[in-house]
């Protein structure tokens, strides 16, 4: 029986919800689209930084030509092979590079050259990315033909393509030249010019012997759905090729890596900030809704309806405007996804793929009546106490109230309070996928709401005393333009704390999108070196030096001293007894060099540089050099170079942001500990990267002994990442920011309905159109300056924590953007305001009172 | 009408509201009570307390002190839900600014409280569309309020009023808002529409003429009634 009534009940408030609905489309049109923006914001920058950042790691797996790889100075034993095979059973593909180094030789030149030799199987290699050839179609048909090398080689050997060359024990011809190899910079011996052959013809070669000095590198991309993913895949390698070289696609580059985890969690941050200001606009908007209808709901409660029959009749309303504003949002939000790329074409070569990803429609659509219902319990909960009187007195009654009144009469808004915050920082948990960014996020909206709410309540209080104690008379439209933010009914607070909160929000993705690309800018420095030199005598270095400085389109000049030397001793036990292993690193003679100066991409972590006064021997060691030797600032260690012995104090541990190949970075000393030992030099220089092929040629023809690695195009690619990130970063944050300024609109729009009386009444009092025009100006303007004001303040602290304590950024504090945002947040109040108040002046005032 | 017990009594009452810093007190110990079937005018100046004590007698607000007895139940211990349900069955209201929901028709705004009830079936649509013949608006079932003059919003107000045959009708200055001519006219139709469903009219007024189309008049004056008289049977036109 009961089960009817309820039944009956709902569909009887659903009819109603219905009927009443259905009258006033054009007021509800406004509702569904703020619940629609606030939905699109957040489905839309969520799906675009989805999108962006696989192009991103796309982009990133290039220069790696896999997902995975592992690489080792041996061939596989059973065990490994064991753990090889079980990758490629669970669904991932693999492909076997082996790399060495070697002479090659030709009848056209007398002098044999040292080359980096690379094997390849052509079918599968590279996964990702593309090697670029002149002079065949395609690296399976170069490689069926001969060997593939690079200009320098050419140079070099005074040969053609269509030449053959002497490797080993075979002729094998020139079939193409290579000019992109993305993944050049993660191979290993990479001295000298680039040859690349088939596995065959390596055999054939016969330089494959026991005990020659090879890398094998396996490289593994994962299936695409299902089978093994890389996390799972990198810790069966690490079980079993601990302590090789094992690496997946993020860190093939420290800038890449690093500027990927920043836009990361930049981008999962700037879609909680979309959630946040799209919760505001469907909250502003549900509020003004159910704000109108407190005359409805006066009346039905006069003619004998519960309030629980009212709740239901606004319950189901609410419901149908956010699924229909939701879905709207889904729509929008696709739509500018869809729209987006094509307008980006310009910068990315290779946009996006959008897919139509049901999980996201689900989530934001959940989101999007979540936030609606949740926003509209306050509201909903004060229908059981709106009294029917309130058709005779509306809110007229301002009496003082005790503080325990207040707090009982504010439970339900307090307890609904709590439960929204708590939901958005569980959705915040939800889409960031973190715990810990979802309780700095709903302590952050917490802390703002507390902060705003505050400070609005103390702003309008002063205002309502200040014409008071100003001795003299503010002029009228002044006074009646402060005194409308303080009226009963107007509820002002409501109003500046969400513009507040939406201003906060949107200034903090601005500032917080600054400062990341700031730092994304100063460790991917234009000015990397591109060319890098090596096997410079210490007698070539000044004419070297001389000549490159000469040289047109050469931005930049550095040698660095290295010299051959093998690590004995640490900390006063003998290397062996640390249990590297026998292919470590360490165990073999490798270079160290010498500096004065910090370089400028070096970061010190621990201790200090050395001065050049200091007559210590010092040593910097790289951070994860120190971590896997066990050593610390104060250590000690001995290396033997050449028939000298080397001893070193760890000045400092350091981390460096950026790859030179030849000069290994894993220690440098001062010039006291290597003064007169026998050193070789090691440079890099920056030149345009169409220039690089000819600065190989012109170098070659002055220093025949000195190395030129053309790098121009593999820092391209570093570079292209970090600046399609910089632009994703953009991008995304401008989408956010003009959610943010639409629903900052929309809450101004939203006090529009209050006006039309007011206007009319004014109006018919003799007010002229201009005297309405600038009281309304002077409020549309305090809201704007106080709740900018308001909103930079609690945005700067919100920023500089959330970059310190999440993004592992600095925050720079800055006024010009400060200042910009108050001014602007009272531009954008009027113009709301003006755009929403500009027909209601038109109307007849004796129109609006009849039909109020 | 066989119970001999008055519709509606009311004890003691008193009404105090705070405004900012004042306190006001509208109703300053009134008692009356009115027997079934009769027509009676609350009477007084603007700020006497009128609307107030409707609103009390409605179960819209609540008084600081005394009681009130609809069909010989005391209300003013009643909860909201209690009072919306009292309102439901046994009160029709005519507010003198007619109050009907702006969002729906004619016909839907009267069918509202047989909805709230539960009994907006094909039978309730009948007794819907019956009144507002009966009030002359048998055109006009689909209009929205704001497609309808004054007059004609207050006509619906009545059919609305009386649709649940409530036993008691509350008016407040319900021709308050409309010129003399159309005022007249929805006296007239209020007093047929009372006759023919036989139930209880509490008009108030500030209008002489309309109070005299009643049966009797209680005159307030700040917040006190100051006389309660009899008329002559209705000198109805």
């Amino acid at each position: 029986m009961s089960a009817r009534t309820g039944r009956s009940g709902w569909a009887t408030a659903a009819k109603i919800a219905w009927r009443e609905s259905r009258a006033a489309w054009g007021k509800f049109a406004f509702v569904i689209a703020a619940v629609a923006v606030g939905v699109g914001a957040l489905s839309g920058v969520r799906g675009f930084s989805g999108a962006f950042r696989n192009m991103l790691l796309r982009d990133a797996r290039t220069l790696m030509a896999a997902d995975l790889a592992v690489r080792m100075y041996h061939e596989p034993d059973a065990r490994e092979q064991a753990a090889l095979d079980e990758i490629t059973a669970r669904g991932a593909e693999r492909t076997w590079i082996t790399e060495t180094v070697s002479m090659v030789s030709s009848d056209a030149s007398p002098r044999p050259l040292m080359v980096a030799v690379k094997a390849v199987d052509p079918d599968v290699y590279p996964f990702y990315g593309k090697i670029e050839l002149r002079g065949a179609a395609s690296l399976k048909a170069a490689l069926a033909q001969g060997a593939v090398v690079t200009d320098d080689l050419l140079v070099r050997l005074g040969v053609n393509l269509g030449d053959a060359v002497r490797l080993g024990d075979a002729e094998i011809p020139l079939a193409a030249v290579v000019t992109v190899e993305p993944d050049r910079m993660t191979g290993s011996f990479n001295v000298g010019p680039r040859l690349l052959l088939s596995r065959g013809n390596l055999d054939r070669t016969g330089l494959m012997q026991r005990g020659s000095r090879a890398a094998q590198r396996y490289l593994f991309k994962m299936p695409a759905q299902g089978g093994i993913d890389i996390a799972t895949a990198r810790g069966l390698l690490e079980k079993v090729f601990r302590p090789y070289w094992i690496a997946d696609y993020r860190e093939t580059h420290p800038t890449i890596r690093r500027g990927l985890d920043r836009a990361t969690n930049f981008l999962s941050l700037v879609s909680l900030v979309a959630l946040i200001v799209g919760a505001l606009g469907v909250a502003m908007a549900m509020h003004s809704h159910l704000e109108q209808r407190l005359d409805t709901i006066a009346i039905l409660k006069c003619i004998g309806a519960r309030s629980g029959q009212i709740v239901r009749i606004y319950t189901l309303q609410t419901l149908a405007l956010g699924v229909i504003g939701s879905a709207l949002g889904i729509l929008l939000g696709y739509g500018v996804q869809a729209w987006a790329p094509r307008f980006l074409a310009q910068y990315f070569p290779t946009p996006p793929n959008l897919e139509w990803q049901p999980v996201a429609a689900v989530q934001a659509l959940a989101i999007g009546l979540l936030t609606t219902l949740l926003f509209s319990v306050p509201t909903l909960l004060r229908v059981r106490k709106i009294r029917p009187a309130l058709i005779f007195r509306r809110e007229m009654e301002r009496r003082a109230k005790s503080v325990g009144e207040r707090l009982r009469e504010a439970r339900g808004a307090l307890v609904a309070g709590a439960v929204i915050v708590a939901a958005i920082g569980g959705v915040a948990t939800w889409l960031g996928d973190s715990v810990q960014l979802g309780l700095w996020f709903a302590g952050g909206l917490l802390a703002s709401l507390l902060v705003l709410a505050t400070a609005s309540w103390s702003l309008l209080a002063v205002l309502e005393r200040l014409p008071h104690w100003l001795p003299f008379r503010l002029p009228t439209a002044i006074r009646h333009g402060v005194a409308n933010l303080h009226r009963p009914g107007v509820h002002a607070e409501a109003v500046l704390t969400a513009l507040g909160v939406g201003v906060t929000f949107t200034l903090s993705v601005y500032l917080i999108q600054t400062s990341v690309l700031d730092q994304m800018i100063k460790s991917a420095p234009p000015e990397m070196p591109n060319v890098f030199l090596m096997n410079v005598t210490r007698a070539e270095v000044e004419p070297l030096t001389q000549y490159l400085k000469d040289y047109p389109g050469v931005e930049e000049v550095e040698l660095t001293p290295t010299i051959a030397a093998r690590l004995e001793m640490v900390d006063g036990r003998p290397l062996a007894e640390l249990n590297l292993g026998e292919d470590s690193r360490f165990a073999q003679t490798r270079g160290i060099s010498w500096r004065e100066d910090k370089p400028d991409e070096v970061d010190v972590l621990r201790g200090s540089w050395w001065t050049p006064e200091d007559k210590r021997s010092l040593v910097a060691v790289r951070e994860d050099v120190a971590e896997e030797l066990g050593v610390d600032v104060g250590s000690k260690l001995a290396w033997l170079a050449g028939r000298r012995n080397v001893e070193a104090e760890v000045a400092n541990v350091f981390r460096a942001e950026s790859i030179r190949p030849g000069a290994s970075l894993h220690f440098m000393l001062n010039r006291a500990a290597l003064e007169g030992a026998p050193a070789v030099f090691y440079g890099g220089v920056r030149i345009a990267p169409d220039k690089a092929v000819e600065l190989q040629r012109d170098a070659f023809a002055r220093f025949p002994t000195v190395l030129v690695l053309n790098a121009a195009d593999v820092i391209r690619i570093v570079q292209d990442v970090v600046d399609q990130i910089a632009i994703v970063v953009q991008v995304i944050s401008a989408f956010a920011i003009l959610g943010g300024v639409i629903i900052l609109t929309s809450s101004v729009v939203a006090t529009r309905f209050r006006r039309v009386r007011e206007t009319a009444i004014l109006r018919t009092l003799g007010a002229t159109r201009s005297k309405v025009a600038r009281i309304f100006s002077v409020e549309f303007t305090v809201l704007g300056l106080a709740a900018g004001a308001l909103g930079a303040l609690l945005a700067s602290g919100f920023s500089a924590l959330l970059l310190e304590r999440v993004l592992d950024a600095a925050y720079e504090p800055a006024l010009a953007p400060l200042l910009a945002t108050v001014i602007g947040t009272a531009l954008i109040a009027n113009l709301a305001g003006w755009l929403a108040s500009f027909r209601i002046l038109g109307r007849k005032p004796l129109e609006v009172l009849r039909h109020e | 009408m066989s119970n001999p017990a008055p519709i509606l009594e009311v004890r003691g009452l008193f009404k105090r509201i705070h405004s900012g810093t004042h306190e006001v007190e509208i109703l300053r110990g009134v008692d009356f009570a009115v027997a079934r079937g009769e027509a009676l005018a609350i009477r007084g100046p603007s700020g006497s307390g009128k609307s107030t004590l409707l609103g009390i007698l409605a179960g819209l607000d609540a008084p600081s002190l005394g009681s009130v007895w609809i069909d010989g139940e005391d209300i003013t211990g009643l909860d909201e839900d209690a009072l919306a349900i009292l309102r439901a069955r046994k009160i029709g209201f005519v507010f003198q600014s007619y109050q009907l929901v702006p969002t729906l028709t004619a016909e839907e705004n009267v069918l509202l409280p047989l909805d709230l009830i539960g009994e907006g079936d094909r039978a309730g649509l009948a007794r819907a569309r019956e009144l507002l013949d009966q009030v002359g608006l048998g055109e006009r079932y689909d209009h929205y309020p704001v497609q309808l003059s004054g007059g004609e919003q207050q006509r619906v107000a009545l059919a609305r009023a009386f649709v649940n045959r409530p036993p008691l009708i509350l008016a407040d200055e319900p021709t308050g808002n409309l010129d003399s001519t159309t005022g007249a006219h929805v006296m007239q139709m209020l007093d047929e529409l009372n006759r023919r469903e036989g139930a209880t009219l509490v008009l108030v007024t500030h209008d002489a003429d309309l109070a005299a189309r009643t049966e009797r008049v209680i005159t307030l004056q700040d917040g006190r009634i100051v006389s309660d008289e009899r008329l002559a049977p209705a000198v109805s036109s």
